[in-house]
């Protein structure tokens, strides 16, 4: 009742301590609220205040319209008009409600709903009274996100994590490093949490992290894991993250590893840890058809530098070479001066800034200072930008929302003058922005801007599914790179095809890296997740491919030569591609784990 | 609840709170709120204590309630198509704007949150948090009543004197619950009178007409019983119908509650043991703690609460 509320939900052995307790059953206590016995008693006695007929009769109909006639039905669908989660989120939500008691590690692969997975059992126990208080961890740059998700989808009021009283509403999200310190730390621990959800949860492999420990301390009634990879490299990770679940549902650690580990990448008596990890987790994998992604266009953009600007690739070049050559082939030393090759392929303002910054470095009387110094001259020469008038003359023709990337920042700042000279609305985005800047900035990009400029793909926050072109101003040695930014476009939830444009200068290295990553690799009709197989399998025992790419670029003895060993590097990939397995059976780090959470996993069929 | 029965619901709410319905179609109501509903659904409360304070003439919040929201968007689109667009609910730029630019610092603002000089449009269906507020709002205004019979008009002759008895009306919610719930309803009538009690009480009066002033032409039999015994009579009727429930799900989170405890005594027993001193009671907390929070998951227990009560005088004696 209104004025004497109950909170079923609270810990028993806290609550109703003035009521009566009976027994039902051996096991069953039956409790009595009897505050609306004084209260009516009470309002007898002063004769009134009385309440309403007609409100007392909608009174007990709300009630019945809420009522949780079931222990199995999930109630919480037919409140959620908004949308309807697939098939394989709600059996998966019903599993871990009805099955696992509401502790569990949704282990779904990337992209198949984990939050929808979440938010499902969530409102489910908010809406049979099992949950009041939640908390929600996530890595900040994903708060915003899942708060705008349960409210919007779920039409769960929950709230992003402010201020210290902010902890005082029902659903908070907060980033996990926030909570964990000092003034919020004692008043997490002093909560008594119905549910906590914990996003990433792969972030809690180690034990002895603080994050690990704040976690375990945390007073929890049900609990849940989100991750796509719940086991990277060791099986300790899963062992660890499972305790921190339910302690000893594994057994002890070093019976854990008597009972199941041969080596800390291979498992044993796989038939029983992998019953034992189906009572706690839940995986579900995309099947073989199952991924119906849209198409990615990929269209090379060949350009001819201006004579100017060759003029400057080529001493460029020439000078990254004599300093290598003088090293008497030190890769390592090298860094700074490879990051000179590549940022000639994207713009003089990305040299200019680090020969300013190579030319503070030095002595004042080395005599690599005039060296430099005629670099700057050719800058210097240079009038207009090719590769920007040309990104310009497409999104002209485009017409529509295009995500721009470049690796480099100064790049990003003459590009975003250059647009806005051109009446072009034009906005940067880059990991160094805190939150609230970038998510105004995805705000705008929504709104009135043409285009995003990006020099990050890899935060998890930037989710771009509105927007289905993208250009490539410069390309990254890196293929998980390259990957990772078609991946914020190119993603669950895209409708259209999505048009990859990459601009690629002729006669540079940058026609090289382009021929690699698209007709060697094939790396723009990949399926997702099968670039992360090749290169692991290619980078076996050997340098990193961007390091190899540098290392062959500083070696070749001219043209010619590049050219010979670029197609050499192709070969090898492709050999490496047709060792390999079907995307389907390709397996994590230690492959034995990688079977071990096959045999977990279930497959679901999802459309975008 | 469908949209029909929303429909309904609001219309009775909104009649009993004396709000001004400006206009309404099957889907939808634009009310102007009574003082009453405003207090309970605007969320305004410093304006509220104004208002209090100086005395001032209260300006209460008009919504478009919209019941069913098919039905009236494409109602809507008929009437703009064919010449008289009107969108009270639409928002302007500045709101707009307003919402994103917090939405970007909040990630989420509720649409009433922003409701300035214009008329909000709240789409309520089974779940929205309009309607929760409603429900909640009806909760809290429909707990305690004292209400009488209406006579039959025609019966009455102004010569004779009807008997009414008191009966102890009372809605309660039962809630079986270990780490899952379910509910039900229960409704109860005791007669003050004699302490005969009858269930699904609420039915009973739902079929007649009741008024909270005395009628004429009654007279009120003398309480047999007093109200702390009634509510005693009530709650061991009900007690004596639970015992012969079906308790398996019991016994099944019983069962798990045991093997969880089983399985974090494992864990943590050797672990206590071989602990070096100084960290032995940080694991004995850790210990408890996970014991507490399993048996807060898992305890099956039954609890009993009203939703709400009242004295019912009902002709007869019975």
């Amino acid at each position: 009742m209104a004025d004497t509320p109950i909170h079923s939900n609270s810990i028993p052995s806290r609550a109703l301590q003035q009521n009566a307790k009976n027994r039902l059953h051996p096991l069953v206590d039956l409790q009595f609220d009897r505050g609306w016995h004084d209260e009516l008693q009470a309002r007898l006695g002063r004769n009134g205040p009385w309440d309403d007929w007609t409100l007392y009769q909608l009174a007990i109909e709300a009630r019945q319209s809420r009522l949780v006639g079931s222990f199995d039905e999930l109630q919480c669908i037919r409140s959620l008009p908004s949308f309807e989660p697939m098939p394989h989120q709600i059996s998966t939500a019903c599993k871990v409600l009805h099955e696992m008691g509401g502790r569990a590690i949704l282990a779904d692969e990337v992209g198949l709903g984990k939050t929808i997975e979440a938010g499902l059992v969530l409102k489910e126990y908010m809406v049979r009274g099992l949950v009041k208080r939640a908390l929600i961890l996530v890595p900040a740059s994903l708060v915003l996100q899942w708060v705008r998700e349960l409210n919007q989808k779920f039409g769960i009021s929950a709230v992003a994590q402010k201020k210290e009283h902010t902890w005082h509403y029902d659903v908070v999200v907060a980033s996990i490093d926030t909570a964990k310190r000092d003034p919020h730390r004692d008043i997490l621990l002093g909560n008594d949490y119905d549910l906590i959800i914990i996003d990433e949860a792969h972030k809690l492999k180690n034990k002895k992290t603080t994050n690990y420990q704040f976690v375990t301390q945390l007073r929890k009634k049900y609990c849940l894991l989100l991750t796509a990879t719940p086991v990277q490299n060791d099986l300790d990770e899963l062992y660890n993250l499972i305790t921190l679940l339910k302690p000893g549902q594994l057994g002890g650690q070093r019976e854990f590893a008597a009972n199941f580990v041969v080596d800390k990448r291979l498992p044993k008596n796989e038939d029983q840890l992998q019953e034992a990890l189906s009572t706690v987790m839940i995986r579900n994998r995309r099947g073989d058809g199952g991924i119906h992604f849209t198409k990615r266009v990929v269209k090379n953009v060949p350009l001819l530098l201006s004579p100017e600007e060759q003029a400057l690739y080529n001493a460029v070049t020439g000078f990254v070479r004599e300093r290598y050559d003088e090293s008497g082939g030190d890769l390592t030393s090298m860094l700074s001066l490879v990051t000179l090759q590549r940022e000639v392929c994207s713009s003089r303002d990305a040299v200019f800034l680090t020969l300013v910054n190579l030319f503070k470095k030095t002595a004042e009387d080395s005599p690599m200072r005039p060296k430099i110094w005629e670099l700057v001259e050719f800058i210097r020469q240079i009038k207009e930008n090719t590769k920007a008038e040309k990104a310009l003359e497409l999104i002209r023709e485009m017409n529509e929302k295009v995500i721009l990337f470049t690796e480099y920042r100064a790049t990003q700042e003459y590009l975003l003058q250059f647009f806005r000279s051109h009446d072009l609305v034009a906005v940067p985005y880059r990991g160094g922005m805190n939150r609230g800047k970038k998510d105004w900035m995805m705000d705008l990009f929504r709104g009135r801007a043409q285009v995003l400029i990006a020099t990050e793909a890899g935060g998890e926050g930037i989710n771009l599914q509105f927007c289905h072109h993208m250009i490539n101003f410069d390309l990254p040695w890196n293929p998980m790179r390259v990957e990772q930014r078609i991946g914020r476009v190119h993603r669950l939830g895209q409708t259209e095809d999505v048009k990859i444009y990459n601009l690629c200068t002729l006669g540079t290295i940058e026609e090289h890296i382009v021929s690699l990553l698209h007709e060697k690799i094939n790396l723009f009709e990949l399926v997702i997740g099968q670039l992360d197989h090749i290169l692991e399998r290619f980078e076996k025992g050997d340098k990193p491919i961007e390091k190899q790419i540098a290392q062959m670029m500083l070696e070749a003895s001219g043209q010619e030569d590049l050219r010979s060993r670029f197609n050499q590097l192709g070969q090898t990939i492709g050999q490496v591609m047709e060792t390999l397995p079907e995307p389907d059976e390709a397996q994590s780090k230690a492959p034995a784990i990688g079977v071990l959470l096959d045999k977990v996993s279930r497959t679901v069929e999802v459309r975008p | 609840m469908n949209s029909k029965q929303i429909h309904r619901f609001v219309q009775h709410y909104l009649d009993a709170t004396n709000c001004s319905i400006i206009e309404k179609s099957p889907y939808h109501f634009t009310v102007k709120l009574s003082p009453e509903a405003d207090r309970v659904l605007t969320g305004r409360p410093y304006y509220w204590s104004f208002v209090d304070r100086t005395g001032a003439e209260p300006e209460t919040m008009s919504y478009l309630f919209v019941t069913n929201k098919e039905k009236y968007d494409s109602a809507k689109e008929q009437s703009a198509s064919s010449g008289t667009a009107a969108n009270p609910g639409g928002m302007n730029r500045t709101d707009e704007a307003a919402k994103s630019a917090l939405s970007r610092s909040y990630g989420f603002v509720h649409g009433g949150a922003l409701a300035t000089g214009r008329m909000p449009r709240e789409d309520l269906y089974y779940g929205s948090k309009r309607l929760e507020q409603l429900f909640d709002a009806a909760q809290s205004s429909g707990s305690y009543v004292c209400l009488f019979q209406e006579p039959d008009a025609r019966s009455s002759t102004p010569f004779e004197s009807t008997a009414y008895t008191p009966w102890l009306g009372v809605n309660l919610r039962v809630e079986f619950q270990c780490d899952r719930k379910r509910e039900e309803l229960h409704s109860f009538g005791v007669s003050l009178a004699t302490g005969q009690c009858v269930e699904n009480f609420q039915d009973r009066l739902n079929a007649l007409k009741m008024t909270p002033r005395l009628p004429p032409n009654i007279h009120l039999t003398r309480n047999g019983i007093t109200l702390g015994k009634a509510v005693t009579i009530a709650e061991s009727t009900l007690e004596r119908k639970l015992r012969t429930y079906d308790y398996r799900w019991a016994e099944d989170a019983a069962a798990r509650l045991k093997e969880e405890l089983e399985v974090v005594n494992h864990y943590y027993e050797p672990l206590l043991e071989s602990a070096e001193e100084e960290r032995r009671e940080a694991i004995m907390e850790q210990f408890n703690n996970r014991k507490a929070e399993i048996d807060w998951q898992f305890r099956p227990r039954v609890t009993v609460s009203a939703i709400n009560c009242g004295i019912f005088h009902l002709a007869g004696i019975d």
